[in-house]
């Protein structure tokens, strides 16, 4: 069953279409991974999912893109409570300035909750969530800039968790990351499906092919393809497809 | 050439030792004016520089051919935070209505404006000053020579600063944390003021230094709005309400045809070098504080 829909979905910079006639489902409790080389569109329709292109001048789109049936884009859903149930998490951890703690009660606090067991509750629920726990529970008053790298992203996914959002968005969530910190957040992502509609831009082929059920490769704005990973890359229909996974291009 | 990778080629170690030389000589240039001043002022005026200088008032005649500054001391301090009450407030909300707004007209227009009061010489808001505040006849608020009109005047001053310098702070703030905020359903305002402000806050407790600074160092607002006072008076406004200033009473000193008048002078340049340095490490203090403060308070 879908989670988001989307429909004859154009985007524009300007003048120029970043994407053109993207209709695709993604579906709930499942990952799917948003393939293509750079500049291909990927992670403009990512970020089209919760409205972060909203503060992109020049930025317009055509076409449909719902949530449980409601067109994020009308007035019928506010960009702020679309974004507390469609989370993201970016290519670059980027913790506040502020400690451990606070960095996950964050997006709580900004929706007025002031109990401290609450927040307690729920941060310490976050960072388990996000296989953090374990590591921090002694120093959750911390600076979050006191984790490492790898820490620090999973830190951002238990941020984006504790606002307990429907779907999480991730845009290339370990490129910036080493070989065991990748690792990590690829199990994390493997949980996380068991809850979440997770979509997930990502460069690497390997990292598509092991984490997500569904995949979706795009190329110059368009949507070329879309369906079970285990098919994308092994039987693909499209010829463009089939170049890009075996290496030919990109 | 396998030599050239155990040591670098002469060429490149002399062209580094140009531009090293080079660098610290620009920097003793920079900094030449300051040493400068400070020995001038010392070497004048460390005759007269002793704890009863800046504890007592001004006595003699003429007065301030004894006793000390304390007038010129206190009364700056009531300027500075007259000045900082009405500049730093207007000042913050207006650098975060131009941050907010980018470039829409009115944000420009807001921006122009500040860019031309920047601009505005010194004695001309003395005589706006004087107009709007001091002046006992026609419109205005009729308050006299008086600390409240002489420090909203250097208020106005400082507001375009302060603007400007909050705004290039909040610019200054990784878009990256900014889109973390909003991608966890923060709204514009939320962002603004749990992450943009406190990541803000050392570029604009610069930008209120550098304002304070600049307050610190006008006489020719003063002159139409609050000029002088040999004393500390009771009152904030009327004919009663006007306060000492150091950087007037050294204009007035230097004017005197009196020997011991300069040396004061130059001793209440030194004093007021030292008020400076105190209010920029304050400063710097407070936005490691608020910077501390912020990363435990949402």
């Amino acid at each position: 069953m879908a989670r988001m829909s989307v429909a004859s979905f154009y985007a524009y910079y300007g003048e120029n279409a970043a994407l053109r006639d993207i209709s695709l489902e993604i579906p709930d409790r499942q990952v799917l991974a948003l393939i293509g080389p750079s500049g291909c569109g990927k992670t403009t329709f990512l970020r089209s999912l919760n409205r972060m292109n909203d503060f992109v001048k020049e930025f317009s789109i055509e076409g449909q893109v719902t949530l449980d049936g409601v067109d994020i884009y009308s007035s019928e859903m506010h960009p702020v409570m679309l974004r507390r149930r469609v989370g993201m998490v970016f290519q670059k951890p980027n913790p506040f300035h502020k400690s451990i703690f606070e960095n996950v009660a964050y997006g709580l606090r900004i929706q007025g909750i002031r109990s401290r067991s609450i927040l307690s509750d729920m941060v310490e629920k976050s960072l388990r969530a996000a296989a953090l726990w374990d590591e921090v529970k002694e120093r959750l008053d911390s600076s979050a800039f006191s984790l490492s790298g790898g820490q620090q992203q999973r830190l951002c996914i238990a941020r984006a968790l504790a606002v307990e959002p429907e779907v999480i968005l991730l845009d290339e969530p370990a490129s910036a990351l080493d070989p065991i910190s990748t690792s990590r957040i690829e199990e994390l992502i493997q949980d996380l499906k068991t809850q979440y509609a997770i979509v997930i831009v990502t460069h690497n082929m390997q990292q598509a092919a092991r984490v997500s059920d569904q995949t979706a490769f795009f190329l110059s704005g368009e949507l070329v393809e879309m369906g079970e990973t285990s098919r994308i890359f092994t039987n693909p229909s499209d010829v463009r497809t089939e170049d890009y996974i075996t290496g030919r291009f990109g | 050439m396998d030599h050239s990778r155990a040591s670098l080629s002469f060429h490149r170690r002399f062209r580094n030792a140009i531009l090293g030389s080079l660098t610290f000589l620009f920097f003793g240039v920079a900094v030449a004016p300051l040493l400068l001043i400070v020995y001038v002022a010392w070497d004048r005026g460390k005759s007269v520089l002793d704890w009863n200088f800046i504890s007592t008032l001004p006595t003699g005649f003429p007065v301030g051919s004894e006793g000390g500054i304390l007038n010129g001391i206190a009364g700056s301090m009531i300027l500075v935070v007259l000045a900082s009450s009405l500049s730093v407030p207007v000042g913050i909300w207006a650098g975060m209505y131009l941050w907010q707004e980018g470039k829409n007209p009115a944000a420009r227009a807001v921006r122009l404006l500040s860019d031309l009061l920047l601009g505005v010489p010194s004695v001309v808001w003395g005589i706006v000053g004087f107009y709007v505040f001091s002046t006992s006849t026609g419109y205005g608020l009729h308050w006299g020579f008086s600390a409240l009109a002489g420090g909203l005047t250097l208020g106005f001053i400082m507001i375009p600063i302060v603007t400007r310098v909050t705004e290039q702070a909040l610019r200054d703030v990784p878009i990256s944390y900014i889109e973390g905020a909003f991608a966890l359903g923060a709204s514009r305002w939320q962002t603004l003021r749990g992450v943009a402000l406190p990541g803000a806050m050392a570029g604009i407790g610069t930008g209120i230094l550098l304002g304070i600074l600049n307050v610190l160092g006008q006489t020719a607002p003063l002159v139409f709005t609050n000029y002088y006072n040999t004393g500390i008076p009771n009152s904030l406004v009327g004919s009663q309400g006007a306060v000492g200033d150091l950087a007037m009473q050294i204009f007035i000193y230097v004017h005197e045809p009196s020997k011991v008048m300069h040396v004061k002078a130059m001793a209440a340049a030194l004093v007021l070098l030292a008020i400076v340095l105190v209010i920029d490490l304050g400063i710097r203090l407070l936005t490691w504080g608020s910077r501390k403060i912020a990363s435990r308070v949402g």
